[in-house]
């Protein structure tokens, strides 16, 4: 005899899921950037710690500052943990909530906890988190085309922009993973994770020196559990960008088909391994390459631009 | 929220092609940003090893087998002889120094090349897409593909300042040609295809006596210099 698990168990899953394992893949990134460095490195669990330490703290604002630097880190974090109730995370099948959004929809998710947190940072008066958060936006408004020309793959590919039907087109043949079209627009949406996740071209993600500091700089003024739900956030942004990558572009398969529990589990244990595949790519691609002066930025983003707009030509003719 | 019937997959085969096509075009677009005459080389070489391999994938499924044949030849020639002569001709520095006058002989920055580039690969990709031509071996997008890399060649060649870059951008519109056809008029017999190979060596002879006779002359490989020749 079979359970099933009820559907708004499995959507609560899904969030869950991304919530607690998002710290755990970074704390995985790390060691293997560390060992490849020559380094014994941080604990796995050591960004667990850290949060648990951050959110223990007293927290801290600026005098000028008003109510919104404080309530912008839980925005950005509410935001960040809508998103897995709208992409495959843990099932092939959709779930009720998640045609709520499409891919835009979850674009349009990013973006706000992006502009809350910059709109924070601009509350402080503090240069540098102001710096951090200018230089955000600017290069997230240099990669949005990027953005909306695989949205444009996707559609020509699918006929719809929901993520289910993406992951559903590619499983369904061999044909639909070599086409041009879909390998040109998960080569692009990868430059652009690394973009987003400030691995190269410039930043360094853990760095603190201003010159080429973009994400770290806007967190600077917040404090205690305000600051841990920022690192949090952007570990969960992390996560997030991963499982798309791999769920909706790369990897479709070991998702759950059914509401079984030991296939929401095996799909839970498949997403953590595709989870820690991508980060340890990205941790060799970062250790492998040097980072480029600050604007040179628009070389990389045009290489992304390149890698989509050609996507989406070859799927015009309609044989890409 | 549908929008339209999803286009339905051309197949593994057509898909294999088209992304050898889109790959090589991608290189292309890698020498036109590409600051050494060195990467230049290699990224040539292996746009050239990818023609081969289109042609293996070609011969596998059309069962030709003369193919085979010019796939090894044309490997032999491309991936390995004119990287070679090439590297020769630029003085035997390039692996040590770099030869003078080819790094930074852009006339606009990288990003605006590639920008460009874009332009460009789509005037070429829509306008030979839009010859409608197919055939039962022409995946019409590699088709357009070889269209979009005869043009960004020509970028190439225009944007940089240097003879080394315009003899590659030219060596690798050569490739260009092969590719289209290749995908047209895979069954072209062997002595046709040797003889565009052979075309092109000559190509080679000529560009390198002139990369040698403006070596030898300006001390540099710069085209900027040849304004001095006048008057």
């Amino acid at each position: 005899m079979s359970v099933a698990l009820p559907i708004p168990v499995i959507q609560l899953l899904q969030v869950l899921t991304v919530a607690i394992a998002a710290p755990g893949v970074t704390g995985i990134i790390a060691k293997v950037e560390a060992r490849l460095q020559g380094r014994r490195g941080p604990r796995v669990l050591q960004p667990y710690y850290d949060l648990a330490k951050l959110f223990r703290k007293e927290a801290l604002a600026p005098e000028q500052a008003s109510w919104f630097f404080l309530a912008a880190p839980v925005i950005a974090v509410a935001a960040y943990l809508t998103i897995p109730l709208l992409i495959p995370v843990l099932t092939s099948y959709g779930l009720p909530l998640g045609y709520m959004g499409d891919i835009l929809g979850g674009g349009f998710l990013l973006a706000l906890a992006s502009f809350v947190i910059a709109t924070a940072a601009l509350e402080t008066s503090s240069p540098y988190a102001q710096l951090g958060s200018s230089r955000a936006k600017t290069f997230s408004a240099i990669a949005e085309p990027v953005v909306l020309f695989v949205v444009f793959t996707v559609a020509l590919l699918t006929g719809t922009d929901l993520p289910y039907a993406l992951a559903a087109t590619i499983r369904s043949s061999a044909g639909q993973i070599v086409r041009p079209g879909h390998l040109l627009a998960a080569a692009a949406l990868f430059m652009v994770i690394l973009h987003e996740t400030g691995r190269i071209p410039v930043e360094t993600h853990t760095g603190t020196n201003e010159f080429g500091m973009i994400e770290e700089a806007r967190g600077f003024e917040h404090s205690g559990p305000y600051f841990a739900l920022l690192k949090w956030g952007s570990e969960l942004k992390q996560l997030i960008l991963f499982t798309i990558l791999a769920n909706v572009f790369l990897v479709p398969w070991g998702l759950a088909a059914t509401q079984q529990p030991g296939a929401v589990a095996l799909a839970i244990v498949a997403l953590l391994a595709k989870a820690t595949a991508v980060g340890c790519v990205v941790a060799v691609i970062d250790n492998s390459f040097a980072k480029l002066r600050l604007f040179k930025i628009t070389e990389f983003v045009a290489a992304a631009f390149l890698l989509a707009v050609l996507g989406v030509f070859t799927l015009y003719l309609g044989g890409g | 929220m549908t929008l339209a019937a999803p286009a339905s997959a051309p197949g593994v085969y057509q898909g294999a092609a088209n992304v050898i096509a889109a790959v090589m075009l991608l290189l292309e677009f890698g020498m036109l940003r590409q600051a050494l005459a060195r990467d230049q080389i290699r990224l040539y070489a292996a746009q050239s090893a990818m023609i081969s391999v289109l042609a293996i994938v070609i011969a596998a499924d059309r069962n030709l087998p003369d193919l085979y044949a010019l796939a090894g030849l044309s490997a032999a020639l491309k991936v390995v002889g004119v990287p070679l002569v090439l590297r020769r001709l630029l003085g035997g520095t390039v692996s040590d120094e770099e030869t003078p006058g080819v790094a930074g002989s852009y006339t606009i920055t990288p990003a605006t090349a590639v920008l460009g580039g874009i332009v460009l690969a789509a005037y070429g990709f829509f306008c030979f897409g839009s010859l409608g031509i197919h055939g039962p071996a022409a995946p019409a997008t590699a088709w357009a593909i070889a269209g979009a890399m005869v043009l960004v060649a020509f970028g190439l060649m225009i944007v940089r300042r240097d003879v080394a870059s315009q003899a590659i951008g030219f060596f690798s519109l050569e490739n260009a040609i092969s590719l289209a056809a290749l995908v047209v008029a895979a069954g072209l017999p062997l002595i046709l295809e040797t003889v565009i190979l052979f075309d092109g060596l000559v190509a080679v002879v000529v560009f390198g006596m002139l990369i040698r006779a403006h070596h030898v002359r300006a001390e540099s490989l710069s085209t900027a210099d040849l304004t001095r020749l006048r008057g």
